[in-house]
């Protein structure tokens, strides 16, 4: 008997239009618990090197974490993985929301899509039964349409559905996907390979509980209940139930690093305008939550004034808040929550859309383009209107919106001159609003992340920053055990930066989301332990835990050296070794000596040859996974 | 002076509010501030008067708007 997982894949061949279930044994799903841990597994088993990313020979994986839809706060991602048509990379997005734990409830762990359909289909799934359907309807239709169509078709109001929209069937490159509209996988593009497949949706409908398949389901209900009265007692999670994310604005920009004129500095005399206050006062209408989650980190809005925002599609994180707002140099709040809502309804990833516009404002600016390419815009900085009808050019591919919807590093390219210095950029993927020149450790997790610049592969250095930190005490059973500085990148720091990343990782691949476990929130490291053994009845200790994430990441490593990368692919833009030019660090700039010496330190503590970045045999032995060595020949 | 408790520092307020108008008086130390407030030390990343980064040692003084922040995370 298995507890706390089914084992059960399913398998789509949209060629063939067949489909069929294979199952994972419970030796195996020990190694790769689900999410991007058994994601990068399967797409190493079943998927060669040098596939075009947008052709019939990608493999697009959508897998649930072990914990997924486990009845407490935070069990809810999962994760959706291919290679890249972004990066040509290693590609993976987690969302929350409600569509993983239905699928969980359907009885599956995953669902490998393989292929490409001729006419657009949809997946249709009732506990054991999967069919495609026609979507020919669908093609072409917004998120809200296509999920009312669907549920209409088929009979049930409370199927949970998995879509594209716009930008997805029109292959932009950074491409999301949504479920119930407002949950997105945003990064990597993932929503482009679902384009490219011709694969409209998937609808998923289950009857199952998880308690049902845990070991020990009272234990599993116990700390739901726990952490459901905990939320409003825990300063973090109290606080991202109050202000979410967008609570992070005015700290970030008093600190000198908030993205601001595409990164050419980190203070944004237009805050006051973006600020959590204005953002609760001018634009919130609701608090929302994914599936069984006490936090309610979601933001919904509506706006009825300058720009039309429908509450449909939820409401702008932090990061779409600076992305649009001060790295657009964009103080119109309202602006701002429209040019989200455009991202979501079009399924687009607002962090590279936001990067791909400032990118474009400063080309413009630099005369690289002209109306000629914007269709007339003056696409300046803090031109609110220019900046939300390049959205939709994005995501209509119109004039530079079609050029920009390649992503950054392939429009400078094809502008040239100084517009690769312009792109924020790393392996392809666009930044997140988080400048590393205040936070060095989180740098040298965007360098190194398989999937591009990423802001949830480690941690944010002023988490473990002060030993009497709520964060940093979190952080101790994990071992650590030094407060370091955010600005330190000693060899301490690297050793603090692996550690917390297996940490993320591990999340990443049982289906937790970042805003659960410490030092991030209010989570403790034994709860987590304590879930997965009450889930599955292994005796996992906490190194184990940290093992699944550091096997995860090595396993994504070897996709990334199979593809040609290395250390070359691991680094920072030009712009973030030069110094800020305003704010609190002003003349501050990412120390470049000592980031080549840490990346050799890096890859040494992780046990990896410092130039090819190809994990040693001694280390995937370790791992257990001596099968990977001979992948990237 | 205004009073803002950045973050989750204003769970430490007993109405959880992010602005608190601290009634003026005689100068006081922020550090001192941040006790009279409730702020636990160990939550206090950084701290700003009018709008510029200050030491927990520097003077705030009637009619200062003061920012406390605690470390921040990512998301």
């Amino acid at each position: 008997m298995i507890y706390g997982f089914t084992g059960k894949i399913l398998y789509v061949d949209l060629t063939a239009g067949r489909l069929h279930t294979e199952t994972i044994d419970e030796t195996a799903y020990r190694l790769y618990p689900g999410g991007r841990a058994l994601a990068a597994y399967l797409l190493l088993k079943h998927m060669p090197a040098g596939v075009d990313p947008l052709g019939p020979d990608n493999v697009l994986i959508l897998a649930n974490g072990l914990l997924t839809g486990a009845p407490f706060s935070t069990a809810t991602r999962f994760t959706a993985a291919a290679r890249s048509p972004l990066t040509g990379a290693y590609g993976e997005s987690e969302a929350g929301g409600f569509w993983g734990p239905e699928l969980k409830m359907a009885g599956w762990e995953a669902i490998v899509v393989t292929g490409q359909a001729a006419t657009p289909v949809y997946l249709s799934i009732q506990d054991d039964r999967a069919e495609l359907r026609d979507a020919r309807h669908l093609w072409g239709r917004e998120p809200e349409e296509a999920q009312a169509i669907i549920r209409d078709e088929l009979g049930d109001k409370l199927t949970r559905i998995l879509q594209i929209g716009l930008g997805g069937e029109n292959l932009v490159r950074f491409a999301a996907l949504t479920n119930e509209l407002r949950h997105f996988n945003g990064r990597t593009g993932m929503g482009a390979v679902m384009g490219s497949k011709r694969l409209k949706a998937v609808a998923v409908r289950g009857s199952n509980r998880y308690l049902g398949i845990a070991r020990d389901p009272q234990s599993i209900a116990d700390l739901g209940k726990r952490l459901a009265k905990r939320v409003k007692q825990h300063p973090q999670s109290w606080d991202l139930q109050d202000k979410g994310t967008p609570g992070l604005t005015a700290g970030l920009n008093t600190a000198g690093i908030l993205p601001t004129r595409n990164f050419h500095t980190g203070e944004f005399e237009g805050v006051d305008n973006l600020r959590w206050e204005a953002y609760e006062q001018e634009i919130l209408t609701a608090r929302r939550s994914c599936y069984a989650c006490a936090v309610r980190c979601k933001r919904e809005v509506t706006v009825n004034d300058r720009y039309q925002v429908s509450s449909e599609y939820g409401g702008p994180e932090y990061e779409a808040v600076a992305g649009f707002g001060s790295n657009c140099m964009v103080d119109d709040l309202q602006a701002v929550a429209k040019a989200n809502e455009l991202c979501n309804r079009y399924t687009l990833d607002a962090i590279s859309t936001s990067s791909a516009i400032a990118f474009a404002m400063e080309c413009f600016e630099h005369e690289l383009i002209g109306p000629d390419e914007t269709g007339g815009l003056e696409l300046r900085f803090g031109n609110a209107e220019a900046m939300v009808r390049c959205v939709e050019m994005i995501a209509r591919r119109e004039h530079i919106g079609n050029l920009l919807a390649e992503g950054t590093r392939r429009a400078a390219e094809v502008i040239g001159d100084d517009a690769p210095y312009f792109a924020m950029q790393i392996k392809g993927q666009e930044l997140p609003m988080h400048d590393p020149r205040g936070k060095v450790g989180l740098g040298l997790g965007y360098a190194v992340s398989e999937t591009g610049a990423d802001h949830l592969t480690a941690f944010h250095d002023p988490m473990v920053a002060n030993p009497e930190s709520l964060s940093f005490k979190g952080a101790i059973p994990l071992g650590v055990r030094e407060a370091l500085p955010p600005r330190d990148l000693s060899r301490k720091k690297v050793e603090l930066y692996a550690l917390l990343e297996n940490w993320s990782s591990m999340e990443r691949a049982v289906g937790l989301c970042y805003f659960g476990p410490t030092p991030r929130s209010f989570i403790a490291v034994d709860e987590v332990v304590d879930a997965v053994r009450a889930a599955t009845g292994w005796d996992v200790t906490v190194e184990e835990l940290l093992r699944i994430g550091e096997r995860a990441t090595n396993l994504a490593r070897i996709f990334n050296v199979r593809e040609g990368l290395s250390r070359a692919d691991d680094t920072l833009p030009q712009r973030l070794f030069e110094p800020l030019e305003s704010g609190a660090l002003a003349g501050v700039a990412y120390p470049k000596d000592d980031f080549a010496r840490a990346l050799t330190e890096l890859y040494e503590v992780k046990g990896w040859d410092p130039q090819t970045t190809m994990p040693t045999r001694e280390k995937l032995a370790a791992l257990g996974i001596e099968w990977a060595a001979d992948l990237a020949g | 002076m205004q009073v803002h408790l950045g973050g989750h520092l204003s769970f430490y307020d007993a109405e959880r509010r992010s602005w608190v108008e601290w009634p003026d008086a005689a100068p006081l130390t922020l550090r001192g501030l941040a006790e009279r407030l409730g702020l636990p030390a160990g939550e206090i990343a950084f701290v700003a008067v009018n709008r510029r980064l200050a030491a927990l040692d520097d003077l705030a003084r009637p009619g200062d708007r003061v920012e406390f922040f605690p470390p921040m995370g990512g998301g």
